[in-house]
């Protein structure tokens, strides 16, 4: 596979000049830095695999789900790693993150990769990467959330433990909701249904429920999602035989290109009469980018959609 | 009695057998109408019967129209068509491997659509079924092109031994480029997922009538080559014998193997079992004869595919299960039940 091994060479490529890097700034900076106290020790985190001792202040942070990088980016520490959706589309445009390299996808962590950056601290998650945690802890301190499928601000809050930042994580998500209570208050758009619609493939469109994460932001700017046969609140698949069951005053489909408008689902176009508003969004922040970052990107897509339909 | 011996009695009992064939022919056509009308009626949405009936009169809403001219009626129309394909091209491998476990991807048709589709998804940015389809049909042809050159490279003519291995060794090559593909980029491929398992939806009218013509040539030639086959079938040295060109026979099976799992392929994915299971049930029940193995499979595997299809329809309302899953769930028990059969459906 020519793929994988030129990707192996690109990593190791990607490991040693990072290696140097970090040889000449340990070089550059061991002259300057005499005295940082808080920064030497560990702390505690209890996590999905136990207790483990963090740095205070680590400086190699790789992540493995989207909402560790997301939470990272928001606290001001960029990863020097991630584990993305896609190898093709890499790290996601809207955390404008640089340097972060890719290490695999998220399903399937490059652990070489992972390695050749010399982490200081590894943030997984225990539903997908638990085969992997007693390698990943190998490398360096590894903290896992449960699951991605649990509240996502909780588990932000325990990857700000985790990075030390616990109490900007609980600032930025008191910032995600007064944002969300202005909208409601500005736009007073109580009453209204709106509903997220994911195409998956010719056979399946997943709506999105209130207790997903770009759901949830919806209902709490002042729009109702309507109820269906949801799983855990999160989730409804149909088939489009019962596309009109998304019927919603307003519409939002994800979509790799918003200005691509062929993305629309003929079970929706073919029933145009019966969706009046449809709206395309970025997939790569309303499903994949769950965080307070992504979720001040949701925001500001709502936020212009209200402001362009008053 | 040796296999020969048995082989050729059970040739000689053809005139018994071809009123049991006709027959067979008129029950399989009537579960055809069958299925086709349950494939009709019966979705994730439930319409009734009268729905469907006033919609197909003229007389339905925007939304019965989206369903049943819009998904229903091609769904049907690509399970018949590519359940015949698949029937046939089944029932042709196995009699030219003489392998009664082969299976029309043998020749590395599935595993070379699948590449070019994966190829398209990665490197072109193809998101939709309908783009797939001459990508998939090219895939089967260059990996069939492949797998025979390769089979008759060095000494001697493409014998069934070597093409198998060629197209098994090859067929595994290009699943691992793709899987490789499909790993380094899991979103593009979420709408590919479907179509990897199997699915009937999302091909249109036009899609349909372009991959029609080369179903019915796979077919033709199909018809056309019976009788050979049945003469190959005694062994190669007596249809020699016989008159029959054993090499051309083999050249006229690959290319309407090609020609009809490459459509089957292209229209409704790589859906397994059904080359391989329909036509060991018309042996088990109508004998060897390929002049009705392979009519009547062609008859069988539609009524296979839609039923599955209705299934997947119904067991997850208001979503969907793809075809080829549920295919595979009624298709391993009976490839089970078979293989403990001894003799039931040799070659």
């Amino acid at each position: 596979m020519p793929l994988r091994v030129r990707r192996r060479a690109a990593s190791l490529l990607t490991g040693s000049l990072c290696a140097l890097l970090l040889l000449s700034g340990c070089a550059a900076e061991s002259g300057a830095s005499g005295d940082a106290p808080e920064t030497a020790g560990t702390h505690d985190v209890e996590h999905a695999r136990g207790t483990t001792a963090v740095p205070n202040a680590p400086q190699r942070v790789v992540t493995l789900e989207p909402l560790e990088l997301d939470t990272a980016v928001a606290v001001g520490i960029t990863p020097v790693g991630a584990a993305v959706a896609s190898n093709v589309a890499g790290v996601p445009g809207y955390l404008e993150a640089d340097g972060v390299a890719a290490v695999g996808t998220v399903p399937e962590p490059d652990l070489e990769a992972i390695a050749a950056l010399e982490p200081d601290l590894i943030i997984g998650t225990e539903s997908r990467h638990s085969a992997l945690y007693e390698q990943l802890a190998a490398i360096a301190p590894t903290v896992f959330i449960a699951s991605q499928a649990d509240p996502w601000r909780d588990n932000a809050l325990l990857i700000g433990t985790a990075l030390n930042r616990e109490d900007e994580v609980a600032e930025l998500l008191s910032a995600v909701d007064d944002r969300c209570a202005a909208l409601a208050d500005e736009y007073a758009v109580d009453g209204e249904t709106a509903q997220l619609i994911r195409p998956r493939d010719e056979t399946t469109l997943s709506l999105y429920g209130p207790v997903s994460f770009s759901g949830s932001l919806l209902e709490c700017a002042g729009f109702t999602i309507p109820e269906q046969d949801w799983t855990d609140g999160l989730q409804a698949d149909i088939s489009p035989e019962n596309a009109l069951s998304a019927q919603a005053d307003h519409v939002f489909i994800t979509a790799t290109d918003v200005d691509d408008e062929s993305a629309i689902p003929a079970a929706i176009t073919r029933n145009a009469a019966s969706f009046p508003s449809v709206t395309l969004v970025d997939t790569s922040y309303w499903v994949s980018g769950v965080g307070p970052k992504g979720a001040q990107a949701v925001l500001d897509d709502i936020e212009s959609f209200l402001e362009a339909s008053r | 009695m040796t296999a020969r011996a048995v082989t050729a009695a059970r040739l000689e009992s053809r005139g018994r057998r071809g009123g049991r064939a006709v027959g067979g022919m008129l029950v399989l056509l009537a579960a055809l109408l069958l299925a086709v009308l349950l494939s009709l009626a019966v979705g994730a949405n439930p319409l009734s019967p009268a729905t469907v009936w006033a919609t197909l009169r003229g007389d339905g809403n925007a939304e019965t129209d989206y369903i049943v001219f819009d998904l229903r009626i091609p769904r049907t129309i690509t399970g018949i068509l590519a359940g015949a394909a698949l029937g046939v091209a089944g029932a042709l491998i196995q009699a030219f491997t003489r392998n009664p476990l082969a299976d029309p991807g043998i020749l590395g048709v599935n595993a070379g659509a699948a590449l070019a589709v994966a190829l398209g998804v990665s490197f072109l940015g193809l998101r939709d079924v309908s783009q797939f389809v001459w990508l998939a049909f090219l895939g089967a042809l260059v990996a069939t092109v492949a797998v025979y050159l390769i089979g008759s490279s060095g000494r001697g003519s493409a014998d069934p031994l070597r093409l198998t291995l060629a197209g098994v060794a090859l067929g595994a090559v290009l699943s691992g480029i793709t899987t490789g593909l499909a790993l380094s980029n899991p979103d593009a491929f979420d709408s590919m997922r479907s179509w990897n398992a199997g699915s009937l939806l999302g091909r249109g009218v036009d899609t349909i009538s372009s991959v029609l013509p080369f179903v019915v040539l796979g077919l033709v030639i199909a018809v056309v080559l019976a009788p050979a086959l049945n003469a190959i079938a005694l062994g190669e040295d007596i249809a020699r014998a016989q008159g029959a060109n054993v090499a051309g026979v083999r050249i006229g099976v690959v290319i309407a193997v090609t020609l009809l799992a490459g459509s089957a392929t292209a229209l409704a994915g790589p859906i397994s079992f059904i080359g391989l299971m329909v036509p060991h049930v018309i042996r088990w029940t109508f004998g060897v004869d390929q002049r009705a193995i392979l009519p009547l499979s062609a008859a069988l595997a539609p009524v296979v595919v839609l039923t599955a299809d209705v299934l997947g329809r119904v067991i997850i309302a208001p979503a969907e299960v793809p075809v080829g899953i549920v295919a595979a769930f009624i298709g391993a028990p009976v490839l089970i039940v078979l293989a403990r059969r001894r003799n039931a459906s040799a070659l």
